[in-house]
């Protein structure tokens, strides 16, 4: 990730159930259309969060969504989300990422199709520990 | 204890009238709307049955199986729920109540030295009190029973169906597709099908926010149970940053035929069935 520095206030919103993930989204939603992104970027990113969100939810039981605003290079603004879980981590990340893998017998689409939508994707996991995922959504 | 609540009691009962005028001045005075809203004679009606009953719960007034008192409880009991409904507010549920002991206490007063005076009026409070909380229990459980129902009949209307031509219906989604709202809408859209014999359904998502990868494969289990009953399924309200957003998640919705508009959607669906607009 580019060297990206958190720049005011951040929020953090706890997720434990679908509420909280419709709260998430809307959170989001109302951060990007203040910092001007188009209709079509927070679409992408939306969908992004939902899924993320969503597989804290259901992979994990609960976890958390923090966001801020960071400055990049060249005077650029974005958005970046982090999500962390204390769940039973990812044993094989690559083969997560992979479109089809679901280990609940749903469409294994979110985690690649996560990355797919938003600018930058990190993802950290540790079997036993928990997950730490973060995107990046640039103006 | 014993031979004072009688006493009390053949007072109250002696009193009886200036009591009741008593009170029914405090209602108008205080619990205004509660007063138009069951109406002056029914009020009247209620406070002086609810006197009559007082009056034979005081001798016995621990006895919880008394049918006078059983009886109160009823009548209160009816008028709580009664005001629930009607959105008065359950301070003045509690004053119809409480007010009872400000047309007692002057008769007491009157009549009671002040020894004992100080037991009486004990007596009557704590009656009095009882009441009061019996009530507002019911006052509260009512509430909950019409926000239950109010959530419940919500429920119900949120995934309406619209026949919109002759063998075509249409099932307009909002909000989010979570689980228990698919299974609603899985049934309500396959017994609409059964019922109304038609052969195309719309499933319009304009009023869904977000759709993503849990919302496609709701969508995907509809059209192919759609099928299996032999009638199409057309998505409609699939706008393009919609579209292009599944397209970059991987989500490909394979058989479901999708329109940006309901328009253009119902327009397939009436070619679907050999049928036209006129
Ligand atoms: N936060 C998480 N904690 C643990 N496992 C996860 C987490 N997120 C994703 N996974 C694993 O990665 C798999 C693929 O995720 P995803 O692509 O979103 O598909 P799906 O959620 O449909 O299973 C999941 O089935 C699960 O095994
Ligand atoms: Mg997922």
């Amino acid at each position: 990730m580019p060297n990206s520095r958190q720049n005011s206030e951040s929020f953090e919103i706890m997720i434990s159930n679908f509420e909280d993930i419709i709260l998430a989204r809307q959170k989001v939603k109302f951060l990007m259309g203040e910092m001007c992104f188009s209709l079509l970027a927070q679409t992408r990113i939306v969908t992004a969060v939902s899924e993320l969100a969503r597989n804290m939810v259901t992979h994990a039981g609960q976890g958390k969504m923090t966001l801020f605003q960071v400055d990049g290079k060249r005077k650029t603004r974005g958005l970046k989300c982090i999500f962390e879980d204390k769940g039973p981590g990812i044993q094989n990340i690559d083969e997560a990422m992979q479109e089809g893998f679901s280990t609940a017998n749903s469409l294994g689409l979110g985690l690649g199709g996560a990355k797919k939508l938003c600018n930058e994707f990190k993802i950290e996991s540790v079997p036993g520990k928990g997950t730490s995922i973060s995107i990046i959504e640039w103006l | 204890m014993k031979a004072l609540n009688k006493e009390v009691s053949l007072l109250l009962s002696k009193h009886r009238e200036k009591i009741f005028e008593l009170w029914n001045k405090q209602l108008i005075l205080r619990a205004r709307s509660l007063v138009e809203a069951v109406g002056i004679d029914e009020t009247k009606q209620m406070t002086l049955d609810i006197l009559g009953h007082f009056i034979n719960v005081m001798p016995d007034q621990d006895d919880q199986a008394n049918d006078s008192y059983q009886k109160v409880l009823k009548i209160l009991a009816a008028m709580s729920r009664k005001m629930t409904l009607q959105n008065i507010t359950p301070s003045e549920t509690a004053i119809f109540v409480f007010s009872m002991k400000n047309s007692i206490f002057p008769v007491l007063q009157d009549e009671f030295d002040e020894k004992k005076l100080a037991d009486a009026i004990m007596a009557v409070n704590q009656l009095i009190d009882l009441l009061g909380i019996n009530t507002f229990e019911t006052y509260l459980e009512s509430r909950e029973e019409i926000i239950n129902e109010q959530q419940q009949a919500f429920k119900e209307v949120s995934v309406p169906v619209v026949k919109v031509w002759d063998r075509i219906i249409m099932i307009p989604l909002i909000g989010m597709l979570d689980s228990e709202r698919t299974q609603m809408m899985m049934e309500i859209l396959l017994e609409a099908l059964e019922n109304s014999q038609s052969k195309v359904a719309i499933l319009d998502i304009s009023g869904i926010p977000v759709v993503d990868t849990l919302v496609a494969r709701h969508l995907i289990t509809a059209a192919s149970a759609a099928q299996l009953m032999g009638a199409e399924c057309i998505i409609t309200g699939v706008r393009a940053r919609i579209a292009q957003t599944l397209v970059q998640l991987g989500v490909d919705l394979g058989g479901v035929v999708t329109r940006t508009t309901m328009a253009d959607g119902l327009q397939l669906a009436l070619e679907l069935t050999d049928q036209q607009m006129h």
